[in-house]
């Protein structure tokens, strides 16, 4: 299906002994935003972590755009398109802004200036402090530093892992914006606690529960089921 | 200002001493002080590097600093014998023999850095126990092949004729090869700041030194940044054995394991994965044991131990660490 | 032997496994390996009862380093001097400080332990402060730093050449001092054991697979890891007394050189970390080979006479020492014996 970006087919991984996944299958549709949704240790994001590569799936198969990825290298995975926000950023703080733009920017074509103008125009914070060491910006800015990384490249999906982690509000409102400016061209793979942040981006979610994906749909459907988010997601 | 106070400590340390000693003398000293530095320094970059990127204990450095000193040694051996260019007062071709030297001794560093990253490190990332165990090992075999193909003894090593001895300069006697040695490793030093922070490469390893996982996920193939780094800092192993071979004009087979541990104590001192830790911790080590060598001969290594556990004590990554 | 009618599952599973202990093979096979040690003076051979009883002490060396990294999960390089400090300890009461009677031995090995405990527990303290790495590399220059001092410590020490003490009474004697130091190599063993499978020991492990956990369910892990360290540095200086009084040498090279390091940690890696008695396999296979491997010198010669490299070759042996080292850790990652376990356990 071409509507598909990225699929995953009943992936186990297991952590040392523990069986953190125990089947997750899902499919990413393309140019849309899926949100996964789960209590904290349901293994959203080992979820994430085995797709770019740095769990391997002892079972299951992990496929962008119909082609496997499971059992490649992280580095190989991701130049095939994919950008990994994890969680807690991961920006170089010894490194300046410009440095860790540059770092990630994987291979210079026509499209490259154009790109990191746009992500100068999403994160006028980041063109302000160009020069800086990553270490001394604020939460929301590394944050902001880390999605851009992302955008770069001629990234086709957008893996993101609790973004508004850590951030107050105002901030959180201010990513909001972002995200939802860069969703016009982007397929992204949302793990969100934050429910309300979810809802104002996803179009379908997909619910995670002790390893397994146990519902999925459109996002409006779960918005509209008090039963379903009382059950997996406590609200 | 976190840089400043350690560089402070290194020139405070190095006056100190002139309550003690007269100037002339002292002066002698630092020179040594300084130069037996510098070549702790060529050992403990390229080991600190390798730590800090791969987090990998590479216990077998001190073979390749053998295996460099012996190989330059075989270069300079050779060439004097069959075209007298050591024993010959020319600067040019001193100069020559010593990049000869120089060349074969990082040539043989980079190609067994190589080999050893390739068949003994890779199959045990990520296990410590086992790197070191490995390592060892790896040591001792390349040890023992240095007895087989060389001889078990010490053997002496001709220095180019240049080289040798003194300048006199105002009554100070100032020996020749140390400052050679000093300024070998600014160069080295320079070369290395260059690389790490003006081109890509440089780039990419120092974002890998603090996340690897990250630049991973960011589309860089760690593993031959890994094999690039463990050859890089292998050369710089061998080059450091052939400066030192030269320092004291003699090999032995058991060579790099000796300084092994000072380089190993002023990777700790300096911070894990830091360059320009290990050079001040070179420094202070170098500095601190000719001082200290001269006023009390036998507490010469028990100085260095303190100071390691002193600076630990306040510093408890080192002096330039990042907390790893 | 019935367990009290309100027992908790870690009491009852222990008074189960007591109850158990006769009818285990393990048992019946330690009992096995100690009446073989005692009968091995029955043959006329030096080099066997030499290698014997090199093999029960390393064997328990290795057991107490086994204790603290396969146990506690604390990885030293010092291990060694504390073996070192224990023969000095014993060597230097009986040459230096006194002379060659029960008191003075007993003294100098109290001293040792004395030193090694405070040491031990001063080394322990350091690690609180730097990370794991670290504090490895800084006790592998403790260590280096003891030999230097030995060497150094010329008036004192011997220095190079060391000191030739003589020892009392029935430790004079090759026999009596092989049985006097198989009955402490014993009861070592068992001490060790208990240590293991006591509460202390079970913190211990707790602690090791789990250190942040064991701390919020309330252990001062910091204590703990003390005491065991302290309890293998003791038991590492006793031997090393041992040692002494069965070499009648003590010099730096053999007692505080980086080998017996790397004796001990080959030995446990054939042995397998964890397993208490895998030291003794992994003792009994080096020592053994350490033993046998330079009579292939003559191979060499033998095989190809007139060719100076074959017999360079064949004189190193070290060389294959240094390949095996490797070659035993890249294919038994668990020891021998763990590899053994785990193929046991999976047949089952």
């Amino acid at each position: 299906m071409a509507e598909t970006l990225l699929e995953l087919d009943d992936v186990h991984t297991f952590i040392g002994q523990h069986h953190i996944l125990q089947g997750v299958t899902l499919a990413v549709r393309r140019d849309a935003v899926t949100v996964l949704l789960g209590r904290n240790g349901a293994g959203k994001t080992t979820t994430l972590r085995t797709i770019v590569g740095l769990l391997r799936p002892a079972r299951g198969s992990v496929r962008l755009e119909g082609r496997p990825i499971h059992g490649l290298r992280p580095h190989a995975i991701v130049r095939r398109g994919i950008g990994f926000v994890p969680e807690g950023q991961g920006i170089f703080a010894t490194l300046t802004v410009d440095e860790n733009l540059r770092v990630a920017r994987l291979g210079s074509d026509a499209g490259a200036p154009a790109r990191l103008a746009r992500v100068f125009e999403l994160f006028p914070d980041l063109a302000r402090f160009r020069a800086a060491r990553a270490g001394t910006l604020s939460g929301g800015q590394k944050q902001m530093l880390s999605i851009a990384r992302a955008l770069v490249n001629p990234n086709r999906l957008l893996l993101v892992d609790e973004p508004s982690k850590g951030l107050a509000p105002i901030v959180i409102e201010h990513l909001v914006e972002a995200l939802r400016a860069m969703k016009a061209h982007a397929t992204v793979l949302l793990v969100e606690q934050n429910f309300a942040m979810a809802q104002a981006l996803a179009d379908d979610f997909y619910l995670i529960d002790d390893g397994r994906t146990v519902h999925h749909g459109p996002m409006a459907a779960l918005v509209a089921d008090d039963a379903l988010k009382k059950r997996y997601l406590g609200i | 200002m976190r840089r400043a106070a350690p560089a402070a400590l290194v020139v405070g340390l190095a006056l100190l001493p002139l309550a003690a000693i007269e100037p002339r003398v002292y002066l002698t000293l630092t020179i040594a002080g300084l130069a037996m530095g510098m070549l702790i320094f060529l050992v403990a970059a390229g080991l600190t590097l390798i730590f800090g990127l791969m987090d990998v204990l590479n216990f077998a450095h001190g073979a390749l600093f053998s295996w460099g000193a012996y190989a330059g040694f075989t270069v300079l051996v050779l060439l004097n014998e069959r075209l007298g260019w050591a024993e010959a007062p020319s600067l040019g071709l001193n100069a020559l023999l010593l990049l000869a030297a120089v060349a074969a001794a990082m040539a043989v560093g980079l190609v067994l850095g190589v080999v050893l990253e390739r068949v003994i490190v890779r199959p045990v990332y990520g296990r410590h126990m086992f790197q070191i165990l490995i390592t060892l090992g790896a040591t001792i075999v390349l040890e023992e092949l240095i007895r087989i193909g060389w001889g078990p003894n010490d053997q002496v090593l001709p220095v180019p004729f240049t080289f040798q001895g003194s300048w006199d300069l105002a009554d100070v006697i100032v020996l020749r090869f140390p400052v050679v040695a000093i300024v070998l490793g600014l160069v080295v030093y320079g070369a290395i700041a260059l690389v790490l922070r003006r081109t890509r490469v440089g780039l990419i390893v120092r974002a890998g030194v603090e996340n690897g996982e990250m630049i991973q996920v960011l589309g860089h193939d760690i593993h031959r940044y890994f094999t690039g780094v463990f050859a890089a800092g292998s050369a710089l192993a061998g080059l450091g054995g052939l400066m030192w071979a030269i320092f004291s004009q003699s090999v032995r087979p058991a060579m790099g394991g000796e300084q092994l541990i000072f380089a190993f104590i002023v990777v700790i001192i300096g911070g894990l994965g830091s360059v320009s830790g290990s050079l001040l911790g070179a420094l202070i080590v170098g500095l601190s044991y000719n001082y200290v060598a001269f006023l009390l001969p036998k507490a010469a290594i028990g100085v260095n131990m303190a100071l390691m556990v002193v600076i630990l004590l306040l510093r408890p990554a080192g002096l330039f660490g990042s907390g790893k | 032997m019935s367990a009290p009618a309100r027992a908790t599952p870690v009491a009852a599973a222990r008074a189960a496994a007591r109850a158990r202990r006769w009818r285990r093979p393990t048992l019946w096979g330690r009992l096995a390996l100690l009446a073989a040690l005692a009968a091995v003076p029955l043959v006329p051979s030096f080099q066997l009862l030499d290698l014997a009883l090199k093999i029960a002490v390393f064997a328990a060396l290795v057991a107490s380093y086994d204790v603290l990294i396969g146990y506690t999960g604390i990885v030293s390089f010092g291990h060694a001097m504390f073996f070192g400090f224990g023969a000095y300890g014993a060597a230097l009461a009986v040459a230096r400080f006194g002379g060659p009677t029960w008191g003075d031995l007993g003294l100098g090995l109290a001293a040792a332990v004395g030193v090694s405990a405070l040491i031990s527990v001063a080394i322990g303290a350091f690690s609180l402060r730097v990370k794991a790495i670290f504090f490895a590399m800084i006790t592998l220059a403790f260590a280096e730093f003891a030999l230097i001092l030995a060497v150094q410590l010329g008036p004192l020490t011997g220095g190079e050449d060391g000191l030739s003490p003589r020892f009392p009474g029935a430790l004079g004697h090759r026999l009596g001092a092989y049985y006097a130091i198989c009955a402490v190599v014993t009861v070592l063993f068992a001490a060790m054991s208990r240590f293991v499978a006591s509460p202390l020991g079970r913190v211990l492990q707790a602690i090791r697979d789990n250190e942040l956990r064991a701390e919020a369910l309330g252990f001062r892990t910091f204590v703990y890891q003390s005491a065991a360290s302290c309890f293998a540095s003791v038991v590492a200086t006793v031997l090393g007394g041992c040692y002494a009084v069965w070499v009648g040498y003590v010099n730096p090279e053999s007692t505080l050189g980086i080998h017996i390091m790397l004796d001990i940690l080959l030995m446990v890696i054939i042995g397998g970390i964890g397993t208490l008695w895998g030291g003794i396999i992994g003792a009994g296979f080096l020592l053994t080979a350490q033993a046998f491997l330079p009579n292939l010198r003559g191979l060499g010669a033998a095989l190809l006479p007139g060719s100076d490299l074959a017999v360079r070759l064949t004189e190193r042996w070290p060389l294959y020492f240094g390949i095996l080292f490797i070659l035993v850790v890249f294919f038994f990652p668990k020891g021998v014996v763990g590899s053994l376990r785990e193929t046991l356990a999976r047949r089952r």
